[in-house]
């Protein structure tokens, strides 16, 4: 099934790729979701936002001509779920299952691999993402290193790091672009080890700070690579929160701090001789 | 060099807090970054779920949050009764009872962090010589009241707020009130260095008033805890949340009667939490709502077996007078330990 859908969105491909040309060997336009206004990358959002269903959700791929979205649970298995207009509900492994879930969108002509990935957290139970982070999923693979923990999130001024491998193997001195829903564009090189340390910018507008159901904005993430005469590009793309301080005081944090510690002071006095407990 | 290192209950115990203090709230180091890889998110202890380092984290944030989302929202939407309300919060409890049923109340006193990090404070009091306060006649009776605190934090913030706030009586800011008071989120995350808890969030009013409330027994628990044993246990939901199944516990404290109970009355000079059942009562009255199984009153007790530490049918530790002769000379029962105090040798006067 997932073979005749790739050789279907092959085929497809290549009769647009043959129509009109392009850079990189990357497919043209036709066939795809309209990009992002934010970026012209290759994206998986989410439709109506993040939260929702604890055992399902409906992705949208925007910027990539892909029939079906791959998702691999932690438990190891896979499974595809075709794309229509409004894009794919995926579900968790098993409903019991929950956790990080990879999710994934795959073009492919003869001289370009598309791939457009990000990761969907079940709210149940499941397996730690360990595992499903270290199997290899596409060729070239953006993978976090770690995801942030279940109540945890990307957030402005944060440095996150992200692994860059090829055939699972590390990739050093590659240059992986961020761009972001605020506006924020840049580049950094991975290291000997193929990671990339990412500073999240902190660009959300001062009126869309704090609070506890905090905004978020999109980033992506994009890596090429060329390799037997193909091309691959890769992104990973999620959310990012304002930084915590913007809705904080430390100042106010320490006043009150302040005021419990002079609240005790009194406590410190001595006891009256006569109220002394004789030694035992 | 077992005996050397620990020669007494209290050294075992520290041991023990520290290699908890590390585990609490650094322990993802050992067992992993992810929640799945966790020790358990129902843990009996204060081991906070904002430290984003620890190694498990405490049963009254996931209490807070089942009744807020799931249990709340369950009722408004009527529907998936067992599977979204009872289920989650009796498997809540479950995992919870699975770990309190091993060690009981003793988590309170040998594994929370910030039941360690409050002796540490007090330590560093009776080193200094502040004289200590005590929660009873002569001195802050009226602290005495406090008892009852805890109950009503347990129900009003860990149940029944989120609860209202799941049904949405209650606004937002209130889903997990309990969090935003507890001074061990403070403490544990400025462990890992992360400030960002101790800043107070200005979101809105309730979130305001919260944060500046729970900064405010931080700091009082920090200068107070030089004074009194562990102020912040006393009204601690969590040793009310652990009261409710100290009697399920195999783990537990046992008293019998001896003539000189309530009249020596050092079991509860030793006690941290000045309680006065200790020496008054003895059977199930002793082992009181406060007692956090920490052991100093079995330490301090100078009668053979009249105070007991046991779970189930063995006892892990009995009080004896020889024992009692040996701490009190190195560690008063209040906890202050004697100055050492260096004298000349007899005769040595001659050979200067």
């Amino acid at each position: 099934m997932q073979g005749r859908l790739l050789l279907i969105t092959w085929l497809a491909m290549a009769g647009v790729a043959q129509a009109a040309p392009h850079e990189h060997g990357v497919p043209a336009a036709e066939g795809r979701a309209k990009p992002a206004a934010w970026s012209a990358l290759p994206l998986l959002l989410p439709v109506g936002g993040r939260g929702g269903e604890r055992d399902g959700a409906q992705l949208r791929p925007v910027g990539i001509a892909a029939s079906e979205l791959l998702v691999f649970a932690p438990d190891g298995s896979q499974k595809s779920y075709p794309v229509d207009a409004e894009g794919a509900r995926i579900r968790s492994a098993a409903p019991t299952q929950g956790n990080y879930h990879w999710v994934l969108a795959r073009e492919e002509t003869p001289t370009h691999v598309g791939i457009a990935s990000t990761t969907w957290y079940f709210s149940n139970p499941g397996p730690a993402p360990a595992k499903l982070l270290a199997r290899q999923k596409a060729e070239l693979e953006i993978t976090p290193s770690p995801l942030p923990r279940e109540h945890g999130s990307y957030r402005e001024s944060e440095k996150w790091r992200f692994a860059v491998l090829f055939m699972g193997q590390a990739l050093a001195g590659k240059s992986l672009r961020m761009e972001t829903e605020g506006g924020s564009r840049s580049v950094v090189q991975t290291d000997q080890n193929g990671i990339a340390t990412v500073l999240f910018p902190r660009d959300f507008a001062a009126s869309k700070g704090g609070g506890h159901g905090r905004p978020k904005m999109n980033f992506v993430l994009a890596v090429e690579h060329e390799a037997g005469g193909k091309h691959y590009r890769t992104t990973f793309n999620h959310t990012y929160t304002p930084d915590a301080d913007r809705n904080r005081s430390l100042a106010w944090g320490g006043a009150f701090l302040l005021v419990g510690m002079l609240g005790a002071v009194p406590l410190l006095r001595r006891r009256a001789a006569n109220n002394q407990r004789p030694e035992a | 060099m077992l005996k050397a290192l620990f020669p007494t209950l209290s050294r075992v115990r520290f041991a023990v807090q520290v290699v908890m203090l590390f585990v609490t709230v650094y322990g993802s180091v050992l067992v992993g970054t992810y929640m799945a890889d966790k020790l358990s998110n129902n843990l009996p202890a204060l081991s906070c779920a904002y430290d984003q380092m620890n190694g498990g984290y405490c049963v009254l944030i996931p209490t807070q949050h089942i009744l807020h989302h799931r249990i709340g929202e369950a009722i408004v939407r009527a529907q998936q009764l067992t599977f979204g309300m009872v289920l989650p919060l009796l498997m809540s409890f479950v995992a919870f009872f699975a770990f309190f049923f091993v060690l009981g109340k003793a988590f309170c006193g040998w594994v929370c962090p910030l039941g360690t990090l409050q002796e540490i404070v007090g330590r560093v009091g009776r080193r200094f010589g502040i004289g200590l306060r005590r929660l009873e006649d002569g001195d802050l009776v009226a602290a005495r009241r406090v008892r009852p605190v805890k109950w009503l934090l347990l129900l009003g913030l860990v149940f029944l707020l989120p609860l209202l706030t799941g049904l949405g009586v209650t606004p937002h800011a209130l889903g997990n009130p309990y969090c935003d008071l507890c001074p061990s989120r403070i403490a544990t995350t400025l462990l890992t260095g992360n400030t960002e808890q101790l800043a107070v969030h200005l979101g809105d009013g309730w979130s305001f008033a919260l944060g500046a409330t729970g900064n405010t027994i931080i700091g009082f628990m920090l200068i107070g805890g030089l004074a009194i044993r562990q102020p912040f246990c006393r009204i601690c939901p969590m040793l009310a949340f652990n009261t409710l199944f100290q009697r399920l516990s195999p783990c537990r404290l046992v008293k019998t009667r001896h003539a000189n109970c309530g009249t020596c009355r050092i079991c509860t000079e030793a006690c941290p939490m000045d309680i006065p059942e200790i020496s008054l009562e003895d059977g199930r009255k002793a082992y009181s709502e406060d007692c956090t199984l920490c052991g100093r009153c079995a330490e301090y007790c100078p009668q053979d077996g009249t105070i007991r530490l046991k779970w189930g049918p063995l006892t892990l530790f009995s009080s004896q007078r020889n024992y009692y002769k040996t701490k009190v000379q190195r560690e008063l029962p209040d906890g202050t330990v004697k100055p050492v105090r260096f004298v000349r040798k007899p005769g040595s006067a001659d050979h200067a």
